[in-house]
């Protein structure tokens, strides 16, 4: 045991009471919320059984929500004089102002928007765009998720003022890498940074990650940490001029990053690196229920600052949505309706992706395990 | 990471740089740099790993006493030009994620002295991040610590716990979730198992209040979402103050429910509990005439994620819970940490080690035991080879056994 007084650290404090951390107005309605109401895009109003009411304005934030100290004390300013005193961070990356009147509400959509920063979501529109870290922080993303968004917005911004319509709600995610930390695939369209091709492993830095020569003689291979986080066998020992060496082999390699993940080791070449891009995902068990988005691109260049490529394929999968959906059809239940073959076709695609199918080596491991997991019940088939 | 090739001097590499960043802050969205601009963030490696079109970033360490989690710290790789340092805290967020302006204000003013004037308002674990400089890493954690909150959730630990607004402030919230996100936190368990890492993988837990799913419990390593027992409750006078009004089209009800439980003949709108699936669609669409039905349960779903070694996965449905089963859901909660921690390889999340031992296996040794829980998978499988055991063969035995004496 320690007398350090730091100890106490061990203890979290979680900021769990209610009491303190809610406002005032949330506490006297707590759980007697009985209606709501939209009020154009990026306002609703939330009527309780009191007779008080709460009207939200939702606000985009810059990608990766990534706010500056001043900027959060002048929307502070805005929650007092014209709000009630609070803000609300939602997990789409929005931040929501809370009043008490639709007359405030309009005001602060007028201020917010002329500091820049647009009001919308809700109803059949694009309710945001997340996005990780990438190159502000993360170590290893290959392509930069929040420049990405950057380029997406300021093109899809009229889908979320409300200003263009769509015929359902639409969020998009954006992930510097396959570790997909933007939120995963199960959204209306992913964007996922790809390595293009298999990592290249920089043998100076390997042996950060590996057991000293000696002992990697005598370890067994399954023990050995980089060759057990690897889904597909990639990554082996082998006896090289009398010493054993981790190796990649390139045909087993399907390109996850775990190993990256794990170890600064393993590099990739620019050139070769993109974006994939997955369609008709969501979370939610409305329509046919939570799904996984499927890849409809695997591979795309990633050019900054504006990413033309991507920017061009969302715009297109918006637009035959736009055109051929029925209204409240989220992407989803769309392409579910149509068929995937029918909705590749109509994007202009010639063929359907699924690489899987094409390489054997991969189907023995990591395709024999997923395929596992269907034979079990998911929350739409469950309750 | 080794630097890119054919990348141009130092000089060049910067003015290159800078372009890039005016670039991004063009524009009608929100502009990132924009925001950047106005902290203390080393701005320039970022503009220089969008030139080289590589993380500018490698890892670096920062040591907090007594603090092993929801600390990440970085150092600029050795081909940008000036060099650099990021260093940022995973912050727990306020129930409901509600911030009122007092606690805004304490957050900023910390960010500003002690960090370098930057938050990211929310990440995807449901935490908020607040990027500071190492030297002032341990004052940083007591003044967090003073005004109520504290930094943790990162590495091979349980992570930030996230629930949906739920009663707060959601009609359609079927039970207490900030309350389950009180209780759970308030466990010693959970503490020390966000306060220091040693399973093999993250593991995340979440909540959320209905079927939409607002919190993504669907991708939890365990997730609890509000569901109710057969139909939605229908408020057949306003109903029909709808429709006149023209708010509501009944056929539309119908024709959107997906599970074909609605019925319309012109009159009255039925619902068959039978068949419904807790869209939400008929609710969503004619709330308060059409509710949730007041008989709340707590779907569980376990193995669910983003990263794994098998891939993205969402949960499997493995029964319920009630809606005061606090105490027992982070019981199970434990029940299901324990075969995987004792069991999985290491970065195997809970869904990929229950991928390789099998969900009945899984649900057997982790002894979980829930009403409603599916007996059976959804089909069978399709390899009609398998080595099975004795006692097994004899199951099979005793069934035509059975079926021969019927005869
Ligand atoms: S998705 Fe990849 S790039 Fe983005 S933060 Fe996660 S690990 Fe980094
Ligand atoms: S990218 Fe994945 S499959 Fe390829 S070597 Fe690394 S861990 Fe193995
Ligand atoms: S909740 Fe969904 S499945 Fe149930 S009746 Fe309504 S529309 Fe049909």
């Amino acid at each position: 045991m320690t007398s350090d007084p730091k100890a106490a650290r061990l203890q979290k404090v979680f900021p769990v009471d209610l009491d303190k951390f809610l406002p005032d107005i949330i506490k006297r309605n707590y759980g007697k919320w009985v209606d709501r109401k939209f009020h154009g895009a990026g306002i609703i109003e939330h009527i309780s059984e009191t007779g008080e009411r709460v009207f939200t304005v939702k606000v985009a934030m810059p990608p990766n929500a990534r706010l500056s100290a001043d900027t959060l004390e002048k929307f502070a300013d805005i929650a007092d004089r014209l709000g009630i005193g609070a803000l609300r961070a939602t997990m789409a990356g929005n931040l929501e102002f809370l009043t008490d009147s639709l007359e405030k509400a309009l005001k602060i959509k007028e201020e917010v928007e002329s500091m820049g920063f647009p009001v919308g979501g809700w109803g059949p529109a694009m309710w945001g765009i997340n996005s990780c870290t990438a190159f502000l922080t993360c170590t290893t993303s290959v392509v930069d998720s929040p420049s990405i968004t950057k380029a997406l917005g300021d093109v899809l911004k009229p889908y979320f003022t409300g200003e263009e319509k769509l015929p359902a709600k639409l969020r998009i995610y954006v992930s510097g890498c396959p570790a997909m930390c933007a939120g995963g695939t199960a959204i209306d369209i992913a964007i996922v940074g790809q390595w293009g091709a298999p990592p290249i492993i920089r043998e100076e830095a390997l042996s950060y990650c590996l057991p000293p020569p000696k002992a990697l003689e005598k370890i067994a291979e399954s023990q050995v940490f980089l060759v057990q986080i690897c889904p597909t066998g990639a990554l082996s020992l082998r006896r090289e001029g009398g010493r054993v060496k981790l190796t990649l082999i390139p045909e087993k390699c399907i390109n996850c990053a775990r190993c990256k993940e794990n170890c600064d080791a393993f590099d990739y070449d620019p050139e070769n690196v993109g974006v994939a891009i997955l369609v008709g995902g969501k979370m939610s068990n409305t329509g046919r229920g939570p799904r996984l988005g499927r890849v409809l691109i695997p591979w795309l260049p990633a050019i900054p600052p504006r990413y033309e490529e991507i920017v061009a394929v969302v715009k297109r999968v918006i637009d035959v949505w736009r055109e051929h959906a029925q209204p409240g059809e989220r992407l989803a239940e769309f392409i579910d309706r149509i068929g995937w073959q029918r909705f590749v076709g109509l994007v202009g695609l010639e063929k359907v992706h699924a690489v899987y199918q094409r390489i054997p080596d991969h189907v023995r491991t990591f395709m024999y395990f997923r395929q596992r997991y269907e034979a079990w019940r998911r929350l739409r088939e469950g309750i | 990471m080794a630097a890119p090739p054919g990348l141009p001097p130092p000089e060049e590499l910067l003015k290159r740089a800078d372009e890039m960043l005016r670039e991004l802050e063009k524009g009608p969205w929100p502009s990132h740099v924009s925001e950047l601009r106005k902290t203390r963030y080393p701005l320039h490696v970022y503009g220089v790993g969008l030139v080289a079109r590589k993380s500018p970033w490698g890892p670096g360490t920062v040591r907090v006493k007594y603090v092993n989690t929801g600390v990440l710290s970085r150092w600029a790789r050795d081909w940008v030009p000036n060099g650099g340092e990021e260093t940022h805290f995973r912050v727990f967020h306020t129930p409901g994620k509600f911030w009122k302006t007092d606690f805004i204000r304490q957050i900023a003013k910390i960010s500003k002295e002690l960090g370098v004037g930057l938050i990211e308002i929310v990440g995807q674990t449901g935490a908020f991040v607040i990027n500071l400089t190492k030297d002032k890493a341990e004052e940083m954690v007591d003044a967090l610590r003073e005004i109520g909150t504290d930094v943790g959730g990162s590495g091979d630990a349980i992570r930030a716990l996230n629930a949906c607004v739920g009663p707060a402030l959601c009609e359609f919230a079927l039970f207490d979730t900030l309350r389950w996100y009180a209780e759970f936190y308030k466990d010693k368990r959970i503490n020390d198992a966000i306060a220091t890492p040693g399973f093999p993988y993250k593991f995340k837990i979440k909540i959320s209040g209905c079927p939409m799913d607002c919190a993504r419990a669907n991708r939890a390593d365990v997730g609890f979402i509000g569901v109710w027992e057969g139909a939605p409750e229908v408020d057949q006078e306003l109903l029909r103050k709808k429709i006149e009004a023209g708010e509501v089209d009944p056929k539309e009800l119908a024709a959107r429910c997906p599970s074909g439980a609605i019925s319309w003949d012109g009159k009255e709108l039925r619902i068959d509990g039978e068949k419904c699936k807790k869209s939400m669609e008929c609710i969503r669409r004619a709330f308060p005439a059409i509710k949730p039905g007041k008989k709340i349960k707590i779907a569980v779903v376990v193995g669910g994620g983003v990263k794994g070694r098998f891939g993205p996965k969402l949960g499997n449905f493995i029964g319920y819970l009630g809606p005061n089963d606090t105490q027992k859901a982070i019981d199970l909660v434990f029940k299901a940490i324990e075969p995987w921690n004792n069991e999985a390889m290491p970065k195997c999340r809970l869904g990929d080690y229950i991928m390789i031992a099998g969900i009945e296996n899984f649900l057997k040794k982790a002894d979980i035991k829930l009403e409603g829980m599916p007996e059976m998978a959804k089909t069978g499988d399709e390899v009609p080879y398998a080595v099975l055991s004795k006692e097994e063969r004899e199951e099979y035995l005793n069934l035509v056994k059975e079926l021969k004496g019927r005869a």
